[in-house]
């Protein structure tokens, strides 16, 4: 399981928390502009400037053509003079009124600008009020008052299109006042605010006339009937009505005549004459009963777009659709194909989708969403919703709405996971466990899982479960007043149904009770009452009530709550749904592997990607916070899921936002399983005296990396090392050359270097990543590049415990004991590199006298005897473990093979004429290479090589199996050559040691540092002799000085050390054949001789190489 | 099922629940509507979720009504697939036999079934769309020729037809031997024109053995008290298990 929790934690430390204020509060709630956009339905890029209470007055509509019904309603509004109390409100490019108690200024509290979450009484989040463009404005007038308050009389661009026409008469013209309640300092900087976003308006008013051109109002009103609406439309210069959808030309689903459409669309006109039409409607509790008794079919669509907020992103960018849909012209994706195949079947039964005009606007309208929302593309049910919007709007008007259901009304339900919808199915379950206990009682006793018949309806939102015409009026309540009206509308459904539900025993009786239901919506709720009135109800108007009064108390904020509450527990679900299915899917190769190291892979592998994101995401923040409100995307300040998602962007269960391991990632991926990934200066305090000589050494270490002040490795966390090895082993497991490493590369990788217990396999397999154009030959260079990063992974130890930080603490004693089989390590790569030269094969045939001239070394088996003294070893170390730090005593027992091999140390001129054959191998001027079996042979004659190969390499590599507690041993049997079982500390080492044994473990620790130390120690004198040697030609040269000057770690502890050796040195050194041990001597000889003759390209080239 | 209150058969009757898993467009919903309806649809609505119908299948000695369960086959509701293949006492995985990605797709699901659906469940491989294929017509009409049993004869068929270049992209020996290893019942059929579709139906309701079968429930309000409760116990366990198994619902 992902560990998300401290994830999220982590990197919410590292957010500074008032930086993120205006994207959430640190309470995880969301941020008040983004509950702001939410009340009224806006564009992500407007937030709250100025707010203010103020009093909204409507003047008495002017008309005379009024009906009687809505005269007496209007003179109702007269009388009660139509004014209402609210808050005014200024973003960007809007000026929004609602009777809704809300503040969303900086200074209020979270509470009161959530508080529009409650009950709206059927009105919308908006409630009464307006919401205009402020580029709709065309004047504000300040008034004289008698008690010197703010008033401002607002004029707008209502009936903008005909205002043209008819020469400014003022027909249509559309004046109110509001009058401002607050200080006199904070009504006029609301007015310097509301004067300079108007200034800015002023550019989009063409934007404006395009939008609201195609709204079907401007036509309805441009004249009292057919005829008048003609002739207005030619005065100008249109050739037809406003695309109202499909339904204008393949009717409008239902019966004209029961919809009442005539006095539906009679009461509309009379409504949009005197209240505003489309961008300048003020919306009044009329406004909110209309559409509750359902919209009229040709001013539906509009008011969708308006009620859903649609209007507003389509009036930000009025070309979007047609520039997407011509950008990406000709493209191909899998979304595509995919819709393609759903075309034919999208409400077939519709007679404009059996056309090509309405296949057409279908495939449009989603192939053009697909292309704006890739992480989304294209699933099944959008095809539905879809075609269900173009019934009654046109191509862009549902392009852009169904950008709001998929980023805002319905977060999360078209997702790769669809998390939206599987979230919100747990929490209709809740509240219908809170609402019905009895019936879900009996649903759960009678094993009936209400997903089964209630996810199809928030999928696709009830089109394909009611009849098309009650789903549409639920559609109308919907936009207006959000998602909880789905949550309402399912919850009514069963408690009417509850009876019959009672009785059901299988998810089959539970569906069609409910289908039955459905397809008798239409007839009357109470066919035997006696009185006509009751008679005449309808079960579809029954369940209205039933769900919006009964289920009044379901608010968006108890939608919000809940969705809080069981998202985890979703997304887990998800996430392990995904993760079993993904390791099932892995193929043959991770068969090598147990399910609970894939299990460890999966979760260590995306946890990767995962948490780099997050990294990424805060550094982002970090270095452009202010761009960043423009930036968020909707969907992570959705309304349902407050607060942190947008912190949570990577997440497995919220959809793949990236799969692929980069090469850092891929650094970082193996830090956290091997120690020798991890780099050997991860702190700022040791960075001084430290990266320097790294550089120089490992050649590999990247400064950039460190010089972020915010550590890209994420706080706390290990930081990577950067080696060739690394390089080739990404570049290897990297098959198909994508842009990062799958998890299936990943698990191959693995498979196959740990998958193994064939030494013969492993031999190979790293022969195969030094073989860069796989011909079976790796050169010179690859030679010394192979034991280079045989030291570099053996640094440590040759499993020894990183946590480099702590090289002070050592006790000498230990010390020499610990490293004898690491500084044995030593001499073997050394012999390795000897060998190699000798047995290798020239590259050109008549320098074969001078490759094969080097006899086979002398001390080739005097050695091999030396290295089979294991067992004395592992007896001692053994011990070790047994006595806890008190190993003292053990000291000089593993030592035994030292003094002969290192003897050359101390009479580094005289060398041994086997020397000088390997030297004459090196010369560059005779290009040579070994061959896998000569490699192979190399390895097998080194007990310690054999051993890297066998178990050490593979088992550097920490999956799950293996426990943490199992580290002491394993670190101690570790440096024991014969020991076959190796094992594993914990994970990367990163992680603290089990209490108890520390001490052992701390002494190891150390000591596994200080080899480390004396490692690149030796290695940098090697690397400085070089380079000296290639200036001044001087293959010898004294030691000590260089030596001051690349101390690494502590002086005291490195001299300590050398004078230790150099003790042992001298008692033994007779006896020690030539060149023996592979100390720094014999380093040094080997590349001095290929500095001596002229060839500076190794180590040099190397660490250019090396820096990336 | 509403008409199913008054029909008392004169056989034993048992229920069995039948899901069908498969990449989208494979044809799940068209083998269903020809089994149930015997009808054939050009343009299907795509499943939102999954769809419910039942059907009953009249065997010598018993009668099967079949509750099935037909899914939706995009990618993504993959994760929904749990909540539906759950108690499933048989599953039809559907490939089409002219798009290969379908075929390994059908393999995830057999894998995916056999490790988290209830033990014993019998499994059907189908590959559909025979009549792409050019022996379509030469085994309309026969519709036993690619049962199990009659697999050999059908195996040469396809031999055959695929030197002739038909559409058929995974051969009947590639289903059939992929079947064996795993132990599926085996089918090629064609929804469109009906070949094999009751064949599959007849086989599984003989696969399944008797003691497996839910005893058939009396749709009479407050009848069959027993049995329900006999079958709550176990299911409670398994819906726990679902729970924990990472069935989101």
């Amino acid at each position: 399981m992902f560990t998300f929790n401290s994830l999220v934690q982590k990197a919410q430390s590292l957010i500074d928390s008032t930086a993120l204020q205006n994207i959430r509060d640190p309470d995880g709630t969301p941020s008040k502009a983004a509950l702001f956009r939410l009340q009224f339905r806006l564009p992500d890029s407007q937030s709250p400037l100025h707010e203010i209470t103020a009093e909204l007055s409507l003047s008495a509509p002017q008309s005379s053509r009024a009906s009687a019904t809505a005269a007496r309603e209007k003179q109702k509004l007269q009388e009660r003079g139509n004014a209402y109390v609210g808050k005014l409100h200024l973003s960007e490019s809007f000026l929004c009124f609602s009777t809704q108690p809300t503040s969303f200024h900086p200074s209020a509290t979270t509470q009161a600008s959530s508080a529009f979450t409650g009950h709206t009484q059927g009105a919308g989040p908006a409630g009464n009020g307006f919401t205009l463009p402020l580029c709709a404005i065309r004047r504000v007038e300040r008034l004289q008052t008698a008690n010197s308050l703010f008033a401002l009389a607002i004029t707008t661009w209502n009936g903008f299109t005909t205002l043209a026409a008819n020469k400014g008469s003022s027909s249509d013209a559309q004046r109110f006042t509001v009058q401002l309640a607050g200080s006199r300092q904070a009504s006029e900087g609301f007015c310097d605010g509301l004067r300079k976003g108007l200034r800015d308006g002023v550019k989009e008013v063409e934007n404006l006339k395009a939008v609201i051109g195609e709204c079907y109002s401007e036509y309805l009103l441009s004249g009292a009937n057919k005829a008048e609406r003609e002739s207005a439309m030619k005065a100008q210069g249109m050739r037809e009505p406003p695309d109202a959808g499909l339904g204008m030309v393949f009717r409008y689903p239902g019966d004209a005549k029961k919809l009442r459409e005539q006095s539906k669309m009679r009461l509309w006109r009379e409504y949009l004459r005197d209240n505003g039409r489309n961008a300048t409607l003020i919306r009044q509790p009329t406004f909110h009963k209309l559409i509750r008794v359902g919209l009229p079919n040709r001013l539906r669509g509009e008011m969708w777009e308006l009620t859903s907020g649609s209007l507003y992103l389509r009036l930000q960018k009025p070309k979007l659709f047609a520039d997407i849909l011509s950008k990406f012209s000709g493209r191909e994706s899998l979304a595509i194909d995919e819709i393609e195949k759903d075309l034919n079947r999208s409400l077939p039964e519709y007679p404009g989708f059996q056309s090509e005009e309405g296949i057409g606007r279908l495939r449009r309208v989603l192939t053009a969403y697909s292309w704006t929302n890739e992480e989304v593309g294209y699933c099944q049910a959008m095809n539905i919703v879809v075609a269900a919007l173009l019934i009654y709007m046109s191509e862009s008007q549902a392009f852009f709405l169904l950008s709001v259901l998929c980023d805002r009304l319905l977060p999360g339900y078209y997702s790769q996971t669809m998390y939206g919808t599987l979230l919100d199915q747990r929490v209709f379950e809740s509240l219908v466990e809170k609402k019905m206990p009895i019936l879900w009682d009996h649903l759960v006793k009678s094993d009936v899982q209400l997903s089964v018949v209630s996810l199809p309806w928030f999928l696709s939102l009830y089109i394909n479960s009611m009849p098309l015409v009650f789903a549409f009026r639920v559609l109308d309540v919907f936009f207006l007043e959000g998602p909880k009206v789905l949550f309402q509308v399912g919850l009514a459904i069963l408690r009417i149904n509850g009876e019959e539900l009672l009785d059901i025993t299988d998810d089959g009786t539970f569906i069609s009770i409910l289908k039955t239901y459905f397809s008798r919506l239409d007839e009357s709720a109470h066919p035997t009452s006696e009185y006509e009135k009751l008679r005449a109800v309808t079960k579809f108007q029954e369940l209205m009530v039933v769900a919006f009064k009964e289920f009044a108390g379901i608010t968006q904020s108890t939608i919000s709550e809940q969705r809080a509450k069981h998202k985890d527990a979703v997304l887990d679900n998800i996430e392990s749904f995904a993760k079993r299915t993904s390791i099932r899917n892995l193929g043959l190769d991770s068969k090598r592997l147990s399910v609970d190291d894939l299990g460890f892979l999966y979760d260590r592998f995306y946890g990767i990607l995962y948490e780099r994101e997050q990294r990424m995401q805060v550094m982002r923040e970090e270095s452009d916070r202010r761009a960043k409100a423009s930036r968020t995307k909707a969907t992570e300040l959705v309304t349902g899921i407050p607060g942190n998602t947008s912190i949570e962007i990577g997440r497995v269960g919220l959809g793949p936002s990236s799969t692929l391991m980069n090469y850092d990632g891929f650094r970082e991926f193996l830090a956290g399983i091997t120690r020798w990934a991890i780099t050997d200066a991860p702190t700022a305090s040791h960075k001084d005296s430290v990266s320097e000589k790294e550089g120089s050494i490992y050649s590999g270490h990247s400064g950039r990396a460190r010089s972020f002040s915010l550590s890209p490795w994420g706080a706390g966390n290990a930081e990577p090392a950067d080696h060739d090895f690394m390089q080739r082993l990404y570049g290897k497991w990297n098959k198909d050359d994508n842009d990062g490493l799958s998890l299936q590369d990943v698990v191959t990788g693995i498979a196959h270097v740990k998958g193994t217990r064939d030494i013969m396999a492993s031999i190979s397999y790293f022969f195969d990543l030094y073989d860069d154009d796989d011909d079976g030959k790796v050169d010179r260079e690859g030679i010394l590049r192979i034991s280079e990063a045989l030291l570099f992974l053996t640094r440590r130890g040759l499993g020894g415990s990183p946590t480099p930080s702590s090289t002070s603490t050592i006790s000498e004693s230990v010390d020499s004991t610990n490293s004898s089989v690491d500084e044995r390590f030593l001499s073997s790569v050394s012999a390795f590199i000897r060998r190699c030269f000798e047995y290798a094969d020239p590259d050109q045939p008549q320098n074969q006298s001078n490759g094969t001239a080097g006899s086979p070394d002398p001390n080739l088996s005097a050695s091999m005897d030396n290295f089979t003294v294991g067992d004395s070893d592992s007896d001692s170390e053994e011990d070790l473990l047994d006595l806890g730090p008190k190993s003292t005593d053990q000291a000089p027992s593993p030592d035994t093979p030292l003094p002969r091999r290192t003897s050359s140390l101390n009479h580094p001129i005289t060398k041994p004429p086997s020397k000088h054959s390997a030297n004459l191998a090196l010369d560059p001027a005779n290009p040579l290479h070994i061959t896998l079996p000569t490699f192979r042979m190399v390895i097998l004659a080194d007990d310690l090589l054999q051993q890297f190969f066998e178990s050490s390499f593979p088992d550097s590599f920490h999956l799950s199996d293996h426990p943490a507690h199992t580290s002491q041993t394993a670190l101690t049997t570790f440096s024991s050559p014969t020991t076959p079982t190796i094992p594993a500390a914990p994970r990367g080492g990163i992680v603290p040691p089990a209490k108890g044994l520390r001490g052992v473990l701390d002494n190891i620790v150390s000591d596994g540092m200080r080899v480390a130390g004396e490692v690149r120690k030796r290695m940098d004198e090697a690397q400085r002799e070089m380079e000296r040697s290639a200036l001044q030609r001087s293959s010898e040269a004294d030691m000590d000085d260089e030596d001051e000057k690349g101390g690494y770690g502590g002086e005291s502890d490195r001299r300590s050390v050398r004078e230790g050796d150099r003790e042992l040195l001298e008692g033994e050194e007779a006896v020690v054949g030539v060149g023996r041990g592979g100390n720094k001597e014999v380093e040094e000889d080997l590349l001095g001789a290929l500095e001596g003759t002229g060839d500076t390209r190794t180590p040099e080239k190397g660490k250019v190489e090396f820096e990336r | 099922m509403a008409d199913s209150a008054g029909a008392a058969p004169p056989k034993p009757s048992s229920s069995v629940k039948l899901v069908l898993l498969g990449e989208a467009a494979v044809g799940k919903s068209s083998l269903v509507l020809r089994f149930v309806n015997n009808d054939f649809q050009e343009n299907k609505e795509p499943t939102i979720g999954a769809a419910f119908l039942t059907q009953k299948s009249h065997l010598p000695h018993r009668t099967i009504k079949f509750e099935i369960w037909d899914t939706a086959g995009q990618e993504r509701f993959a994760s929904l697939a749990p909540m539906y293949y759950r108690n499933a006492q048989s599953a039809l995985v559907v490939y089409d036999l002219t798009k290969p990605t379908s075929f390994v797709k059908a393999k995830h699901w057999v894998a995916e079934l056999q490790r988290q659906a209830s033990p014993g469940i019998v499994i059907a491989l189908v590959g559909n769309k025979l009549d792409l294929t050019n022996e379509s017509s030469d085994t309309s009409g026969t519709p036993s020729t690619t049962t199990t049993e009659g697999a050999a004869e059908g195996e040469e068929n396809a031999d055959a037809a695929e030197e002739n270049g038909d559409a058929r992209k995974i051969s009947t020996k590639e289903g059939r031997e992929y079947a064996e290893e795993e132990g599926l019942l085996f089918f090629e059929t064609s929804a469109k024109s009906g070949v094999n579709v009751q064949g599959v139906f007849t086989a599984i309701a003989n696969a399944i053995p008797e003691t497996q079968m839910k005893t058939s429930k009396t749709q009479a309000a407050g009848g069959g008290t027993q049995t329900a409760l006999g079958a709550e116990r176990v299911n409670l366990n398994k819906r726990a298990e679902g729970a924990k198994e990472g069935c989101a619902c």
